[in-house]
């Protein structure tokens, strides 16, 4: 689609994605969470004893810990707890080839492109339609090169030993409060496997997408990445603007081993009333590069800090954070990278927009280990404010224990510059155009590593909300 | 602090307790006992802070400080005679004979005061702060613990305002410029004890006045508390330049809390020099409140051995078009440790604001570590703003181009660390203080290697 026929003619005063079906689900818990919820996620899963035990640990752990006082906004997440579907299950069967998918749910889809990128580049669709998988495809000659692209709940079902071996090992339960709640309602998600050497050219996608009031998500993805495999995974959010607020939470684990390249993409475009609490690491072994493109364009709160333990030496961790923060917004993001190896590199760069009444804030720790000698890293963080109402902070942890560390971090804030403006209006540009110009080249060192779709996507959405930003 | 249990304040001890309030506020103005009064029921209601908090994240107090054996240090004033002064501080005074007075605290009480007869007469006042508050109320009371540090700051705050002995009280009337700096010198010589004092600066209008404030001991045999107060007054025009060199022996905990409060067009710079004590940790906050006003903020720390130091600096932009600059470097041998927490806070209405930190730390040795965190908080668009910060070792290209000069690997060493923290120096030139503190770094450095 030309990206001038999107401008025109959109109403900006409604959310892009602001469509929801009727609900149509099978199966659900009573709003709220406690030990009979939990059993019963667990019975409608048909699951194995182990994991029921680790779910109802999990709940244990998950009472026991305070609420964060850091960070965003939490307040008024106690009693949106209270009202929200911890699991609800639309239909019974997944769904392997498009022409099975339920007319209803293709439409959703439809509004959201996937019939489209998939008749392009898209290689395996695992899309989450509320908390089950219910669309799944995978090329044929991934099978046959033992890749699993899977549903998690198949993922248990079906390779027990291998999604026992990893599950929960790179993230504990009790890392953090939203951890363990993830891991006592998890449901949906991925489950990934790409064997040793197997080097994939086009990326694995999944939509998500929450269609329920009040109906949390906890996604749940574990990623495994045989030696000296090559991948790329995208994630995409979005969900429709409801008036109460709602919450996802979701833990995604990823294991990255020996001389192996793995890239997680995320674009986040969740609708502004949404929580999202997202604990996301990487445990990246001996030779092996883990990066994580992380864009942050939607929600009311997101806490998110993508994070690379570099256990192995040699090993590489690359955090590209973008985030977005409109009206009433607030994006906690950044990045987290731990130095324990020898000759590890790291190096996160940060942009955000902040925009009307919006607050991005970036986040990030940078840790070098006694005896991680040699590491390198760098951290860049810029803000861009488009004005005067808009906030932005910058938080970054430097914790260096190795003599040998050579660590940098920097940060800028700035406006867009008025002479900026001036020099592109006087080349016949209106102020809009011109302010979505300089957005664009903000954004563009991120922007430019994303797959074509989502690369023209997210300019689209620039422009959008670029305007009436002036004036 | 098991011993606090079966007490019923945190934090209160033998020797810290309402008591030792009243004995202070005896015999003094009904105001500032109710002052202290006061400062001791915030100090009664603020837990002490822990490493869950933020600001002391890297600092655990259950660990570096035991306020239950501590005893209130002395507070008597010796007599006034230079030639029986420990020999420390002796040397130390003896550097500083150029300077516009003199002010001597020993532990807990001023010793001596002396101020250029020609200043006094113009009004500047050069005095122990005791004596202040009896001969200049009108001019103490506006602002002792009120603006700029209140007891309401926190609990080491709310203890000093209770518990402080004596201090500095320094005036400058409007329009007068003094050209030497003035020099205060402290000497802490009671092992086991606890001081308090307090330092209030107010400079009127388009007045200018350079402080340079250090601190000594020899090494004390047990842990000894100095905590410190510091509030500056910056009015419109005036030009405040503000020195603190710590230089305390193994065994100090030096607490320094100081507030700058700087006024349309004032300038307002500050160095805090911390080469001694086993913990140091000051906390800087630095107001700009009027526009044009200007602050640089300058830090420097070497340690060694198990010494502990922790910066917490804050720069509030309240006011619009107001700069500040910061720049805190360190270098840290053996296993010692360096916090820096800084935050830059750009208020909604302050625009048009420029706002600076960077923080540098150089890691001599295996075993030191150091922590970074450098904070934006911004509220306001039309700005410009950045931090930096670094942890590295020595640049080797520097330490090849001087060996290759012939000059042997630990002098070479010694110079481009020297190198490194001179930067700091460098940018507040002040009588004297450039070269003491050369000094003493080159005598920690001798031990390098």
């Amino acid at each position: 689609m030309p990206e001038n026929d999107v401008i025109e003619g959109l109403d900006l005063d409604t959310y892009k994605y602001d469509f929801q079906d009727e609900e149509a689900h099978v199966f659900r818990t009573r709003p709220g969470l406690d030990e009979e919820v939990v059993r019963q996620i667990s019975t409608h899963k048909n699951e194995p004893e182990w994991m029921l035990d680790f779910r109802l640990k999990a709940l244990k752990i998950y009472e026991s810990k305070p609420m964060p006082k850091w960070g965003g906004d939490l307040s008024g997440l106690q009693d949106t707890l209270e009202e929200i579907y911890f699991y609800v299950r639309p239909q019974d069967k997944m769904e392997h080839s498009w022409d099975d998918v339920p007319e209803k749910i293709k439409e959703t889809f439809e509004k959201l492109g996937i019939p489209e990128a998939e008749q392009k580049v898209l290689a395996g669709v695992g899309a989450q339609y509320e908390s089950e998988m219910v669309y799944h495809s995978l090329k044929k000659e991934w099978d046959e090169k033992g890749v699993i692209f899977d549903s998690i709940e198949d993922g248990l079902k079906n390779h027990p030993e291998l999604f026992r071996k990893y599950f929960g090992t790179v993230i504990p339960t009790a890392d953090n409060k939203f951890s363990a709640m993830n891991s006592a309602v998890w449901s949906g998600g991925s489950f990934v496997y790409i064997p040793p050497g197997v080097e994939l050219d086009t990326p694995l996608q999944a939509y998500f997408r929450v269609n329920q009031e009040r109906m949390g998500q906890f996604e749940r993805t574990l990623i495994i990445v045989g030696e000296g495999a090559k991948a790329h995974y995208i994630e995409g959010c979005t969900a429709p603007v409801y008036s109460t607020e709602s919450f996802h939470s979701g833990v995604i684990e990823i294991v990255v081993e020996k001389n192996a390249h793995f890239r997680y993409t995320t674009i986040q475009n969740w609708s502004n009333n949404m929580y999202n609490l997202v604990t996301q690491r990487a445990l990246v072994n001996e030779g092996a590069t883990m990066e994580w493109l992380d864009g942050n364009l939607g929600s009311k709160l997101t806490m998110k800090y993508p994070s690379c333990y570099l256990v192995g030496e040699g090993a590489h961790g690359n955090i590209l954070s973008i985030a977005y923060a409109g009206d009433g917004q607030h994006q906690d993001t950044g990045g987290k990278i731990i130095h324990a190896a020898p000759r590890t590199t790291s190096s996160i760069i940060s942009k955000s927009i902040s925009k009307g009444t919006g607050r991005s804030s970036y986040r990030g720790l940078l840790q070098v280990h006694d005896g991680a000698t040699n590491a390198k890293s760098n951290v860049e963080c810029d803000a861009l404010l488009i004005n005067e109402t808009a906030k932005t902070d910058t938080y970054p942890y430097i914790e260096i224990d190795e003599k040998t560390a050579s660590i940098g971090h920097e940060a800028t804030v700035s406006k867009v510059g008025d002479e900026q403006l001036f020099y592109l209006m006087s080349r016949g540009m209106d102020e809009e155009e011109a302010m979505a110009m300089i957005v664009r080249g903000f954004i563009e060192p991120i922007a430019k590593l994303l797959p074509m779709e989502y690369a023209v996507e997210l300019n689209r959405l620039i422009e959008l909300e670029m305007e009436g930003s002036v004036g | 602090m098991s011993n606090v249990t079966t007490l019923p304040v945190e934090g209160a001890t033998e020797a810290i307790h309402p008591g030792a309030v009243e004995a202070r506020a005896s015999g003094e103005p009904e105001w500032l006992a109710e002052r202290r009064r006061h400062a001791w029921t915030i100090y009664e209601s603020t837990p002490m802070p822990t490493t869950r908090l933020e600001e002391w994240r890297y600092t655990d107090l259950e660990e570096k400080l035991d306020l239950d054996v501590l005893h209130l240090g002395s507070t008597l004033a010796r007599p006034d005679e230079p030639e029986s002064f420990p020999g420390g501080l002796r040397s130390a005074m003896e550097e500083d004979r150029e300077a516009s007075g003199h002010l001597v605290l020993i532990d807990g009480a001023v010793v001596h005061t002396d101020i250029r007869p020609d200043l006094a007469e113009q009004g500047v006042i050069l005095s122990s702060l005791r004596d202040a508050v009896a001969e200049h109320p009108d001019k103490v009371k506006q602002y002792l613990a009120t603006v700029a540090v209140p007891p309401e700051e926190g609990k080491f705050a709310a203890l000093n305002a209770a518990l402080w002995s004596d201090g500095i009280f320094l005036y400058v009337p409007k329009n007068v410029r003094l050209d030497l700096p003035v020099r205060v010198t402290r000497w802490i010589s009671e092992a086991g004890a606890a001081f308090f004092s307090r330092t209030l600066i107010v400079a009127e209008p388009h007045s200018q006045v350079s402080y340079v404030d250090e601190i000594l001991s020899d090494d004390l045999d047990a842990q000894t508390f100095t905590s410190s107060a510091v509030e500056v007054i910056t009015q419109d025009g005036a030009q405040v330049q503000y020195v603190a060199v710590q230089r305390l022996g193994r065994g100090a905990f030096y607490q320094s809390q100081q507030r700058t409060l700087a006024y349309r067009d004032s300038t307002l710079d500050t160095l805090n020099v911390n080469l001694g004590a086993s913990v140091s940790r000051v906390d800087l906050n630095a107001r700009l409140l009027g526009p044009g006003s200007n602050s640089d903020m300058l830090g420097l720390y070497f340690g060694d051995e198990d010494q502990h130091f922790d910066h917490n600096t804050s720069q509030d932009h309240v006011a619009p078009h107001a700069n500040s600059d910061l720049l805190y470097k360190g270098a840290l041998d053996g296993a010692s440790r360096a916090v820096f927490r800084g935050v830059i806070r750009v208020h909604e209405r302050a625009q048009q604001t420029d706002a600076y930190q960077t923080n540098r730390n150089l890691l001599l040795s295996e075993d030191a570590r150091a922590d970074s965190l450098p904070n934006l908080e911004i509220a306001a668009d039309d700005v410009k703003c950045s931090h930096g910060a670094t942890v590295g070792q020595l640049d080797e290209e520097s330490l090849f181009y001087i060996t290759s000069r012939g000059i042997p690997q630990e002098r070479a060493e010694r110079l481009v660390v020297m190198g490194f923290l001179g930067e700091v120096l460098a940018r507040l030139p002040l009588g004297g203080v450039q070269e003491k503190v050369t000094r003493a770094i080159a005598a920690k450095l001798a031990n390098h290697g």
